[in-house]
């Protein structure tokens, strides 16, 4: 063996050669379990200052669990990490920040809903952007890696492989002692890669130690140094990249495993064809061509994400495809397809099971009207068909009614076979069908696909398993880029041929511009504020001013000046209220209890704010009622983070009791408020009161918050994508919590006013404001999914709303119409909205 | 390694009692009824009196169908908020269009019910095929609804026709027959969900899309039906009401939306979708009015009642929520 030491060999003693430099990260000895099974055992490896390592390794073999314990996001089972002269035994997600740890992962942490320069500012602390334009840093930092796109670009705009090279660029502006890149060039072209590459040679020229994880053997002959083999969770070989041969590496990923349990292969040389597809295509799988025959099982491989899911799918009718699939010689079309395939996902917990049904329940969902009449299902013939099918599959399960989880996964993934079986199908295509299955279970599943494949059914089976593919297939289309590699027949059909059809693969994303953005002229501008979260607020201000128009040309009293403060005056209530609920909703939640906190807390302060009491009672008034609404939220808030309630639960719950409380205190309308007081609230400027312009004030310095400042870039990032959130270092409960409390303050500025309406402490009153509150975000533009939305345009939806209600009685028109523009206007602007940012996003 | 399960021996059609394990919400529900009627027996008998009881039954029975129908779209993930203004609208049509004259009664029932089926492919046309959120859809139909409302009341309430007080406000073998109609929707109800075709896809449909999909189930489709089953539901519920009480009025529905909810929830149902429990959902809608009649009958003021549905809400989540934490830490395993 060429200057690499074999596993069996190494000892416990420094690994190093006798070098001067000191390794800047040291593991030793790691060994982390998860549950029970150990995803590495004993596993050391050093780092060295100003070389780039390459982990190598296949799927599952636990260089994504090594990289995640060196950036603390879960500390080992055993053993120690040395940060120079640091040991470390449980390591943070802070602590491998402040060792100068960055990492760009596999799968980029970028928020879709954020633009380029907001994912840059809430992922990367101030001090990066201290001491100049933020702006100009940014940029600087996509000049680095080569992504020219406009820094107000949302990120949702950006291709896969912009996504990467901004990661790679977040990870770089940290200007890390120790850079990991997992999987970086998945998604580049050439020129991209190239590019990329040329930044690596310099950041490690600098000093830094490189982490490099890939599949490529032909990137790690062009950037590496040195290389460490993981298989299986152990270390399997290491040394410097110049003395070990492609050969000697290959040999190390794949290892031996036992092939003797496989059942026999299709004995026939050359069967008749009974499944061809050709020239298939989606959109990440090009023109793909093979033919499946009787008794033969098809086998895809590659390295993940290089196409075999998309076209598992695509063949299931999960996805569009273009091309030509045929089954025993007839073309199908696409809802053939569908009817005709039977899928087993490979993520068996998300597609594959259902949780809550039984056992039998989940074997014969898709297959019931087989055993009905009249859509009556008889309980006699499915009982049957299923203790049929689960004895030839030999399922292990307590019972028929037993719920689903409470059977191993191996017998899990066989009740999914059982389901496709049962459907009676056309072909049958197995994604991973043996991930996350015990060893016994495993050979049964193949015994059974040979028994199908026997049967006449075609298999296609994807597997990023390649002895289980040699094991199993009689054919073996590799993937690379989303078009075949290599297509293997026979006596061709081994692990180590797959692998290296696989990791020797030269081919680069096609498109020669991917990186490259259109360039900036005047229509990306407008394209832009289009975009933008606060494009809404121009087709809002036209439909008020046309409105009032209408209704003004009708009737002459319309803009008189009482009238609009009369409007002004509803509309800041329902305005403070609906800023509230927009926080809520900004972060993917919702607050229900906003219309009763509102009546209640002027309920409240209608025992201290009357006429004759002391002005230290009243202002004890106002100080209850922010009092009682944070804590209101405090609660809302810890439902939700800390008792796993669903939002809507617990602001129902919430709801429900704060009307309660109102009634308690009040059985009816009393407490009338104090005349002063009553007349500073509603003091006006003219035809404006003085709380709408403080209700606008605070909505453009909200707004401002939400775009300029960390705390509303982090508010967003939580709607947008939690776990991206999370990754980001971004304390989510505490800052949901926080939240809450913030729409419940918001509510108590909305009580305020409408204590000045009322006049009265009335516990009937307020309850309204929920569903009022949620239609003036809605109409302002704002998304309930979370992550996008506006503080201007909630606003604007509060005035408009106001407008319509009111408008009906200046025109003359019926309570019924008030009802119906209500709902014609949310509908309306729900799908204007929903339609708008579906064509944006194509 | 290879046997045959001793399942594929046992020739029996009838599952095996000792592998039945009710729901976890069937329990809860059922132990705190039975714990509730106790105690309603030694600290306030008269609140399970013959008299009470068929006062307050009928109203149990408006919420247990109006449950039924909301739990249906919660199980397949949704929120119906439409729920007062299809109500309302089902209650005027069935008082104003008769307007007294049991002749025309049987016309008035026929457009409620096309009211319904219109409203509710509306709904199910916004969520299910437009994919709006299913509150900001409801929201906007409920407004909707309340405008139909407007249009064929005006607001004012009117005098319900005898016939149609005779059939929701009579008794037959001393129960009342609202009573009777709860019961007959909830079998219906739950031989359609356990029985057949539709039922069986429309169950693991809501209990997990994603999978439901990947095994070629008609997902969109079945979402969009749920709203308009919880239609038809709440304009029986709104005919019944015309008929229990004397003059209704035009906003009979608006206190229906929260008690909905909370049975659904009670009876174990989550609100992000899943499996819904017919059965449980009208036990939990009985449990919640005889809580009402406790209360009041040990002399809780009638305001405070709902800070007693408020905390039983919440109880009834608490215990819920333990066991989703538990199935979500085996699933991580």
């Amino acid at each position: 063996m060429s200057g690499i030491e074999p596993m069996t060999q190494i000892s416990r003693v420094p690994l190093t050669d006798a070098k001067a430099v000191q390794p800047i990260l040291r593991l030793s000895d790691i060994t982390k379990e998860f549950s029970g099974v150990t995803a590495l055992s004993d596993v050391s490896v050093d780092i060295f200052p100003g070389e780039v390592h390459a982990i190598l390794g296949e799927n599952g073999a636990g260089k994504s669990t090594m990289m995640n314990i060196i950036s603390g996001v879960f500390g080992p089972t055993r053993g120690t990490l040395s940060f120079g002269e640091d040991v470390i035994t449980a390591m943070t997600p802070e602590k491998a920040a402040a060792f100068g740890v960055a990492i760009s992962y596999q799968h980029p942490a970028v928020l879709d809903d954020l633009s380029v320069l907001e994912n840059l500012r809430v992922a990367l602390p101030d001090r990066v952007f201290a001491g100049g334009d933020p702006r100009a840093i940014a940029a600087a930092m996509l000049e680095d890696v080569g992504l020219s796109v406009p820094l107000t670009a949302r990120a949702d705009s950006l291709t896969v492989a912009q996504k990467h090279l901004l990661e790679i660029a977040k990870a770089l502006a940290l200007h890390p002692r120790i850079l990991i890149l997992d999987e970086p060039t998945a998604a580049l072209d050439q020129d991209a890669t190239d590019m990329l590459f040329t930044r690596i040679r310099r950041v490690v020229a600098g000093g830094t130690a490189v982490i490099y994880i890939t599949h490529r053997l032909a990137e790690l002959r062009q950037i590496a140094h040195r290389v460490t083999v993981l298989r299986d969770g152990r270390v399997e070989g290491r040394g410097m990249v110049a003395e070990v041969s492609d050969d000697a590496l290959l040999g190390m990923i794949v290892g031996r495993s036992l092939a003797s349990a496989f059942p026999p292969k299709c004995a026939e040389v050359a069967p008749p064809v009974n499944f061809t597809v050709t020239g298939l295509s989606t959109r990440k799988v090009r023109d793909v061509a093979f033919s499946v025959g009787r008794g033969q099982i098809i086998g895809i491989a590659g390295v993940e994400g290089n196409g075999q899911s998309d076209l598992m799918r695509a063949l299931a009718g999960l996805e569009g495809w273009q091309g030509d699939v045929r089954l025993n010689g007839t073309a199908l079309t696409p809802a053939e397809v569908t009817a005709q395939a039977a899928y087993m996902p490979s993520d068996r917990h998300s597609e594959g099971i259902a949780a809550e049904l039984t056992v039998r329940e989940n074997a014969t969902f898709s297959a019931v009207d087989r055993f009905a009449q009249a859509g009556i299902v008889s309980r006699r013939r499915e009982l049957a068909e299923v203790r049929q099918i689960f004895g030839s599959l030999a399922v292990k399960t307590p019972g028929l009614e037993a719920g689903i989880l409470s059977l191993s996964g191996g017998n899990q993934q066989k009740v999914v076979m059982a389901r496709a079986l049962l459907s009676q199908p056309g072909f049958i295509l197995a994604d991973e069908p043996t991930q996350g299955v015990d060893v016994g279970a495993r050979f049964e599943i193949y015994r059974i696909l040979r028994e199908v494949s026997a049967s006449g059914v075609p298999v296609i089976v994807n597997s990023s398993d390649a002895a289980e593919l040699e094991g199993l297939c009689d054919v073996v289309v590799v993937f690379s880029r989303g078009r075949i590699a290599e297509t293997l027949h026979g006596a061709e059909v081994t692990e180590d041929r797959i692998v290296a059809a696989a990791v020797k693969a030269h081919t680069h994303v096609a498109s020669a511009s991917a990186a490259q953005a259109k360039p900036r002229d005047g229509k990306a501008r407008l394209r832009h504020l289009i975009q933008s979260d606060n494009a809404t607020v121009i087709p809002l201000t036209a439909v008020i001013v046309a409105l009032a128009l209408y209704v003004f040309s009708q009737n002459g009293n319309y803009l008189s000046a009482f009238n609009i403060s009369n409007i002004l005056l509803l509309a800041t209530a329902l305005g403070f209220i609906a800023l509230g609920q927009t926080v809520a909703l900004l972060m993917g939640g919702i607050d229900l209890s906003v219309g009763p906190l509102s009546g209640f807390l002027v309920v409240v302060a209608s025992f201290f704010i009357n006429d004759g009491q002391a002005p230290q009672t009243i202002a004890l008034g106002f100080v209850l009622m922010f009092g009682i609404a944070a804590v209101v939220g405090t609660i809302n808030g810890c439902l939700i983070r800390f008792a796993n309630f669903t939002p809507i639960a617990a602001t129902l719950a919430m709801y429900i009791g704060l009307q309660g409380m109102s009634f308690v205190l009040r059985d009816g309308p009393d407490g009338y408020f104090n005349f002063a007081v009553m007349d500073f609230i509603g003091w006006k400027l003219g035809p404006i009161p003085l709380a709408f312009v403080v209700l606008v004030v605070i909505a453009l310095v909200a707004e401002r918050i939400l775009r300029r400042n960390r705390a509303g870039w982090q508010l967003r990032a939580i709607g947008s994508d939690e776990n991206s959130a999370r990754r980001m270092g971004i304390r989510v409960d505490r800052s949901v919590v926080l939240a809450y409390v913030a729409v419940s303050l918001f509510t108590a500025l909305g009580a305020v006013m409408l204590m000045a309406q009322i006049g009265v402490g009335d516990p009937q009153q307020g309850v309204s404001y929920t569903l009022a509150s949620i239609t003036a975000v809605v109409l302002g533009g704002t998304s309930l999914r979370g992550g996008r939305g506006t503080f201007i345009g909630t606003l604007m939806g509060a005035v408009l709303l106001t407008e319509v209600l009111n408008a009906v009685s200046f025109l003359g028109l019926s309570q019924m119409y008030q009802y119906l523009f209500q709902g014609a206007l949310i509908l309306a602007a729900a799908l204007a909205y929903s339609t708008a940012r579906s064509r944006a996003q194509a | 390694m290879i046997d045959n399960s001793p399942l594929a021996n046992d020739p029996s059609p009838f599952p095996d009692l000792r592998q039945v394990r009710f729901a976890r919400g069937f329990v809860t529900v059922l132990m705190s009824t039975l714990v509730l009627l106790l105690v309603c027996l030694m600290v306030a008998p008269s609140s399970v009196s013959a008299g009470a009881l068929s006062g307050s039954l009928p109203f149990a029975a408006i919420i247990a169908i109006v449950g039924l129908g909301q739990m249906l779209v919660v199980q397949q993930g949704g929120f119906d908020l439409s729920l007062p203004g299809s109500v309302s609208l089902a209650v005027v049509i069935a008082t104003h269009l008769p307007s007294g004259n049991d002749a025309q009664l049987l016309p008035a029932i026929g457009l409620a019910v096309v009211c319904a089926i219109v409203a509710g492919i509306a709904n199910g046309f916004l969520v299910g095929v437009m994919r709006l959120n299913a509150i900001i859809a409801t929201i906007g139909m409920n407004a909707l609804l309340y405008g139909a409302v407007f249009a064929v009341s005006g607001g004012v309430p009117r005098i319900t026709t005898p016939l149609m007080s005779a059939i929701a406000g009579g008794k037959v073998a001393g129960i009342p027959n609202s009573i009777l109609f709860a019961v007959a929707l909830m079998l219906l109800v739950s031989f359609v969900l356990k029985k057949t075709v539709v039922g069986r896809r429309f169950e693991a449909i809501g209990a997990n899309p994603a999978a439901a999909h990947a095994a070629g189930l008609r997902v969109r489709l079945h979402q969009t039906m749920a709203y308009v089953y919880a239609q038809l539901l709440y304009c029986v519920a709104g005919i019944l009401i015309s008929g229990i009480t004397r003059e209704p009025t035009a906003f009979q529905g608006d206190s229906l939306l929260l008690p909905s909810v909370a049975v659904v929830v009670l009876a174990g149902t989550s609100l992000l979708g899943g499996r819904g429990y017919p059965i449980s959902t009208v036990i939990a809608a009985f449990f919640l009015n005889q809580l009402s009649q406790f209360a009041l009958a040990v002399g809780v003021p009638f305001s405070a009642q709902t800070i007693i549905q408020a905390l039983a809400l919440v109880f009834g989540i608490g215990v819920y929520s333990v066991r989703w934490r538990r199935s979500a830490r085996t699933r991580s395993n």
